[in-house]
């Protein structure tokens, strides 16, 4: 929270299907409906969509956001390694990174801001879809900015963005996901 | 035209859209009752929201073969009675100048949206500004196209309201020239409440008791009660060269004149009223930045962190309104100055307009052009340093 | 002297000036349609209580466009060439209870209109279009037009047009127009229960009316008249020796729920469906 109109910059990148662009749309919503705070929620697009690799940006800010795109992400999370590839550049060196345990081997050149890993796609497909991917990464991700939204902020933004017969699995997700960042790290720690 | 079910336009208060939605809202929210549009990247989602929308509201959609097509339903639309709107990207905008052209003549007013992209049909879609020269000089024959280009989901919304307003105020078509950047992100935004929103309806002859055979469409004043087909005023519409009645034998080169002289006055004798310009940090500036769109958003952080971090007295203006193009206000509004730079999505578009009104106010010109992306704030930084220090 | 009575339909006045004459030809077919269409209107008003108002007339460009310039006593668009059916169009949707009628050629129709031809049949849209096909374009001055017959010499086909010719009943009836019918101007009384027909059909109608060039193919009115009857055969009566005839008469006469209706139903569903992202 280093910048100037308190301005946090979130990068999501995956593959598509991944449920990359919604992370960034519920984020988007929870942050600027429910939190009351300024957003701007922006995709990847045209050309640069091509080829696999689909990215999703949430800029946060009290104040008003005039650039509406990521200058140096303040927390990137990476659900490919093509992704972590292609877009790693921009993270902070001191920023933090969320990554796919499964996915993500390699690490941007430089870096050395704080880590978290979480096997995504293993703990969805034991809430039983793995299709809920996208939430645990939410899961996770929430937790890592716990002090900048509630809970509830994204549950809400969540319950308005997914069909409501998913929302009990999308839910558990979450929850796995965050639970899973709390224990790893308290263990580390 | 009133909508069957008003209950369900966009209610007021917070909302999080994407710029195309809000715009979609916009047109709904102006009482814009008719949407006839063609798909084409990046400007689909307007219409798939409209799609979704329209009907709700009991508004018409419907999808036609073509641009033409869609554009020339706007006119008979129109004609008729009703607001409406289209929303299409640059290949599409060419297809529609043939109905520009006579909507202007004729003076129909109707609403164009254009997420501009770059180069011809197959080509790209990401961001671009290369419409703009497009949107005043695009369609044939002589007459002012009214053109806004909004930087906010906010603005897709409140300037769509704006282009209806400028469109029935002035009975014209009015071309909101917007890119991809806004177009596609998603931002909060304010509806306000219904009784403070600011809708204009057109003037019509039974409302000013003009009785059908007294009926001149085309002179009654600067702007003429437009008369609605179904409505009693055996109006008959003609793009040829008219007298004020409608007449079209009694041609001659006065009349020519005389017919074409009017329309263009209309909005270039109005410009002041029309054209609006955004200023900031001119009290001390000595240098000036000029842009719009969603250029504005870069060129805003950019010139505020040139002032902060190295000190450089650097002002900007925004153009709210592309065209008519505000030379006085312009002019007015910065005085003397050193450097101006105008960063801009194309390879220097409105540098030429903006060139010849501050032919005689400024030191030099210096163009920022980008291509295919919205300009990073280290972009126009690093060129107001280079130039600057 | 007694007036013609369908002149009540025209304006000879407007604020400034004569509106009349029309600026035709001597012997063009293009009056005698204007008054089919007059007389199948008249008689909607009169005996079904149709309301005048609601009739708009919709123009392109051509000869037959210049029916419906400034001296229509109704509603009218004197619009741009082709598009004429999406202008309908608009107005149809801004107010579903106007009556357009679209005046078009066989160029506005069959060239540079042809994409919205195909798609308005398709829609099947309440209006009603009555073509006057003279086989060329007669503004400009006689070039080649789609309806142009295989052989005939124009000012664009100096040496014979070797092409095609395009059958527009047969095409609005494939893309789905539900009334469809050609007659020529030698088929007054016919005509004019066409263009009735038509316009009380709710759906697309398509009416083809051969109309006579007679500056273009310097021939004498009464002359191309004749031929209409002569060249021209009952689609119902047709034989095989008729082969290089052309088929007259009634190509469709059904039903099927217009554009309106349909969307209609379709607003009436989707109530209380209200904004969500």
């Amino acid at each position: 929270m280093k910048k100037k109109n308190e301005r946090y910059e979130i990068r999501i990148a995956g593959f598509g299907g991944q449920g990359v662009v919604t992370i960034g749309r519920i984020l988007g919503i929870a942050f600027s409906v429910h939190e009351g705070v300024n957003s701007v929620n922006t995709q990847s697009y045209g050309p640069e969509s091509r080829g696999g690799a689909c990215r999703s940006e949430v800029v946060v800010s009290s104040g008003v956001i005039h650039y509406p795109y990521v200058r140096e992400a303040d927390l990137f999370v990476a659900l490919s390694q093509l992704a972590l590839d292609q877009y790693g550049a921009s993270l902070q060196p001191d920023g933090t990174l969320l990554v796919d345990a499964d996915s993500v081997e390699t690490f941007p050149e430089g870096f050395r801001g704080d880590l978290f890993m979480i096997p995504t796609m293993a703990i969805a497909g034991e809430v039983g879809n793995i299709k809920f991917q996208n939430s645990v990464a939410l899961g996770a991700l929430y937790w890592i900015i716990q002090d900048k939204i509630s809970e509830e902020s994204i549950k809400k933004a969540l319950a308005e963005s997914v069909p409501r017969a998913t929302l009990e699995g999308n839910y558990a997700a979450f929850e796995q996901g965050k639970l899973f960042l709390q224990k790893n790290t308290a263990n580390k720690e | 035209m009133d909508f069957m079910h008003k209950e369900n336009l966009i209610q007021a208060g917070v909302h999080y859209l994407q710029g195309s939605q809000a715009c979609a809202e916009g047109a709904l929210t102006a009482g814009c009752s008719v949407y006839a549009g063609y798909p084409i990247t990046p400007a689909t989602e307007v219409m798939e929201h409209a799609a979704w929308r329209f009907p709700q509201v009991g508004a018409r959609l419907i999808q036609m073969e073509d641009e033409i097509a869609s554009a020339s339903v706007l006119l008979g639309a129109s004609l008729a009675g009703a607001k409406a709107v289209t929303a299409t990207s640059s290949p599409g905008f060419s297809l529609m100048q043939e109905v520009i052209s006579y909507a202007i003549m004729a003076e129909i007013p109707f609403v164009i949206v254009d997420v501009q992209r770059p180069g011809p049909g197959q080509g790209y879609i990401t961001a671009s500004q290369e419409d703009v020269m497009q949107a005043r000089w695009g369609h044939h024959g002589e007459g002012s196209a009214i053109a806004l280009a909004p930087s906010s989901v906010q603005e897709m919304f409140d300037f769509t309201i704006e282009a209806f307003n400028l469109a029935e105020t002035w009975r014209t078509p009015v071309l909101l020239m917007t890119e991809e950047t806004v177009a596609h992100m998603r931002e909060r935004f304010t509806v306000p409440p219904r009784e403070s929103l600011r809708i204009l309806e057109r003037k019509k002859p039974q409302d000013l008791g003009i009785a059908p055979q007294d009926y001149l469409p085309w002179g009654h004043d600067t702007v003429s009660p437009l008369a609605a087909w179904g409505e009693g005023y055996a109006f008959n519409c003609v793009g040829l060269v008219h007298l004020e009645d409608g007449n079209v034998t009694k041609y001659g080169t006065e009349m020519h004149h005389h017919c074409i002289k009017r329309i263009k006055d209309k909005i270039d004798g109005h410009v002041e009223d029309i054209a609006r310009l955004e200023t900031f940090f001119l009290d001390d500036c000595e240098h000036l930045v000029i842009c719009y769109g969603s250029v504005f958003r870069t060129a805003i952080e950019a010139v505020r962190e040139a002032r902060e971090a190295a000190g450089l007295k650097i002002g900007l203006v925004r153009m709210v309104t592309l065209w008519p193009f505000a030379e006085k206000k312009l002019r007015q509004c910065i005085g003397k100055t050193g450097t101006v730079f105008v960063p801009e999505m194309n390879m220097g578009m409105m540098l030429h307009p903006i060139t010849e009104a501050l032919r005689d106010c400024c030191d030099r010109i210096i163009p920022i052009p980008e291509l295919g992306k919205l300009h990073t704030p280290e972009l126009i930084l690093s060129t107001l340093y280079k130039e600057l220090q | 002297m007694k007036k013609h009575p369908m002149l009540k339909y025209l304006k000879e006045q407007g604020p400034q000036g004569d509106r009349l004459p029309l600026i035709m030809c001597p012997g063009c077919g293009s009056g005698q349609v204007l008054n089919f269409i007059f007389m199948a209107i008249d008689h909607l008003i009169n005996e079904q209580g149709y309301q005048k108002d609601n009739f708009v007339f919709i123009s392109g460009v051509g000869c037959h466009a210049r029916l419906t310039s400034h001296y229509l006593n109704f509603d009218s668009g004197w619009t741009i060439h082709g598009r004429t059916l999406p202008i309908a169009t608009g107005a149809l949707l801004a107010n579903p209870e106007l009556h357009p009628v679209v005046i078009t050629g066989d160029g506005d129709t069959g060239a540079i209109g042809g994409n919205h031809f195909i798609h308005a049949c398709r829609r099947n849209l309440d209006l009603t279009i009555v073509c006057l096909n003279n086989k060329l374009y007669g503004m400009t001055g006689g070039q080649s037009s789609p309806t142009t017959l295989n052989g005939e010499t124009t000012s664009t086909n100096p040496y014979g047009n070797f092409e095609a010719d395009f059958d527009l009943c047969e095409l609005a009836k494939t893309a789905g127009a539900t009334y469809v019918a050609r007659w020529t101007t030698a088929h007054p009384t016919k005509s004019v229960k066409a263009i009735l027909k038509g316009l009380e059909n709710r759906g697309t109608s398509f009416i083809e009316i051969l109309s006579q060039c007679p500056t273009h193919f310097k021939q004498s009115p009464s002359q191309m008249i004749r031929e209409y009857k002569e060249k021209t055969v009952r689609l119902e009566k047709m034989q095989e020796d008729d082969a290089g005839k052309i088929p007259i008469g009634e190509f469709q006469d059904m039903r099927k729920p217009d554009w309106s209706s349909s969307y209609r139903k379709i607003v009436q569903s989707v109530q209380n469906k209200t904004i969500q992202d």
